[in-house]
């Protein structure tokens, strides 16, 4: 059992050694950017990739001014989309699955915005239709991928790819998550960082 | 009406290796970052209103745009094939002609709002090279490319410009304690004497030739000033603008002259570790880098020198670095505007 345990989180510990780190300082420069001109983040994914949304919105939106919510006057905002399960479903089963991120994209994108995929094969149709979307406006895509990063790694602007064997979801959606949480304490860091300047 | 603003920047090493009479020989290379010192333009199509305005220091009202005096907003509504049912105005953070590439983020939020406005999208890159292409080829200044290019771009980058014409953007990817550190030791002044960059550029494109090695050596700088960058090493950021002034004031006969040198001295003389005139040269702003604590003895010297000279306009301007490029702020052109792929 401990060789199995072992074996596992080395193969994480791998994989964390060579995270993509110029693509993930393009990520952070892009939101950076996205922040100046008051731009919303919107991000997206299937199953455990929806999760890590939804986790990363809470964090984000929760955390990211947490010390001078007050003070700060301009807004950061980051959204999952959809935001209710009532408009997935919605999407789902009037127009298709594969609509189900592309269609709530389309009403609320705009030309400051920025927007976050996930998906660990790169290959999901869904996530790729939001992605085409994004492209149309010239909007740039943070793409989180795994395996072989798929159509999601050649389309994106950032191109965040946990390269690993084909279907070794717990692993890359373990890394994603660290790579998101990255992300979140680097803007948490930074305002405390100008608030106290 | 339609907003889009484009920032101004600081270039630190390389200026000049941007105009083709050098890049067409050797690759050029410009090291710099946008500011948070922004040029706005608005655009509105007024369905019922057949005339082109624009409205800038002046406002003008004509039929039919080559009727325009303003030649950066003639020339691009012809280039673009809009004649009519128009209305460009635009207001900047800073006066123009100091040296921070206002008038290329002019011609880079222009350019963006009009493709705007006709319902195209196009991409950085496309923004860059349409607005270099009216500034040089169009209105004809003798002006190179890095202003356009950090104007859509934003960010702090290198952009390297290749014999064939194209340009790589390669950014410096620097986190928020580096640059802010970075601002922590950076002085910026008008010097209250706006400049052409026209006249100094003239000079300059015609002694390329001549100016080869100096220029190559330039251009080489960009890639050390990087990696010292990088490293944390201001002090030797600061004393290699040092170096890059001395070598730009060979390059052209008008780029310093005798109030820009005594500023100049007497910023080194209060501690400054170097600094350059920001721009083609002659006038405009000038840059220092310097020890924190030789700052408020930096200020009150140029202060001082300034008053000597009755530069009335004379004045610091506070600044941040930012990562954002040309922008478009407000869209409501919609009923205009189709998606095309």
């Amino acid at each position: 059992m401990e060789q199995y345990i072992q074996g596992f989180s080395d193969k994480v510990i791998g994989l964390l050694r060579e995270l993509p780190r110029e693509e993930i300082a393009k990520a952070i420069d892009i939101l950076q950017a996205t922040y100046e001109r008051d731009g919303r983040i919107y991000i997206f994914g299937n199953g455990g990739s929806l999760a890590l949304a939804t986790h990363w919105v809470s964090d984000f939106n929760k955390s990211v001014f947490r010390h001078h919510l007050d003070k700060h006057t301009r807004r950061f905002q980051a959204i999952r989309i959809p935001t209710t399960e009532s408009e997935l479903t919605a999407w789902a089963n009037d127009v298709g699955f594969e609509m189900v991120f592309a269609g709530p994209l389309q009403n609320y994108i705009q030309d400051t915005d920025t927007v976050i995929a996930i998906s660990s094969s790169g290959t999901s149709p869904n996530v790729i239709k939001a992605v085409e979307v994004a492209k149309r406006y010239k909007i740039p895509v943070i793409g989180l991928s795994g395996f072989d990063g798929g159509r999601l790694n050649e389309l994106a602007d950032a191109k965040i790819l946990v390269a690993t064997e084909p279907g070794q979801y717990e692993l890359v959606e373990s890394v994603h998550g660290v790579i998101l949480h990255l992300i979140s304490r680097y803007f948490t860091d930074y305002f405390d960082h100008i608030a106290a300047r | 009406m339609l907003i889009v603003r484009a920032p101004m920047r600081i270039s630190f090493v390389g200026g000049g290796t941007d105009l083709s009479a050098f890049y067409t020989h050797s690759p050029g290379r410009v090291i710099s970052t946008a500011i948070d010192k922004y040029v706005y333009v608005t655009i509105n199509r007024p369905p019922l209103v057949r005339k082109v305005s624009a409205r800038y220091a002046i406002s003008e009202l004509v039929d039919h745009p080559r009727e325009l005096k303003n030649d950066r907003i003639r020339e691009a509504l012809l280039h673009l094939g809009i004649l009519s049912n128009i209305d460009v105005g635009t207001f900047s953070d800073v006066p123009v002609k100091t040296g921070l590439g206002s008038s290329s983020s002019f011609s880079v939020a222009l350019v963006k709002a009009l493709l705007i406005s006709q319902g195209k999208k196009a991409d950085r890159g496309e923004i860059a090279e349409l607005a270099s292409h009216l500034e040089i080829n169009l209105v004809k200044e003798p002006i190179g490319k890095q202003d356009q290019y950090a104007a859509a771009f934003g960010g702090f980058n290198i952009f390297q410009f290749n014999q064939d014409h194209s340009v790589d953007v390669i950014p410096t990817r620097l986190d928020f304690k580096r640059k802010s550190d970075f601002e922590g030791h950076l002085l910026l002044f008008f010097t209250g004497i706006a400049r052409d960059a026209s006249s100094v550029l003239t000079e300059q494109r015609a002694n390329t030739e001549r100016k080869l090695e100096v220029l190559k050596q330039m251009a080489d700088s960009v890639l050390v000033f990087r990696d010292k960058l990088l490293a944390g090493d201001f002090e030797g950021l600061g004393k290699m603008l040092h170096e890059g002034w001395l070598l730009k004031k060979t390059l052209a006969s008008n780029v310093s002259n005798p109030v820009i040198d005594d500023l100049y001295i007497a910023g080194m003389d209060a501690g400054a570790w170097g600094g350059k005139v920001l721009g083609a040269g002659g006038g405009g702003c000038l840059l220092f880098m310097a020890p924190i604590d030789a700052k408020p003895a930096i200020r009150g010297a140029l202060k001082r020198v300034a008053e000597a000279h009755h530069l009335a306009e004379f004045s610091e301007i506070p600044f941040h670095f930012v990562q954002s490029g040309v922008e478009v702020l407000l869209n409501h052109e919609h009923t205009n505007q189709t998606i095309s792929a």
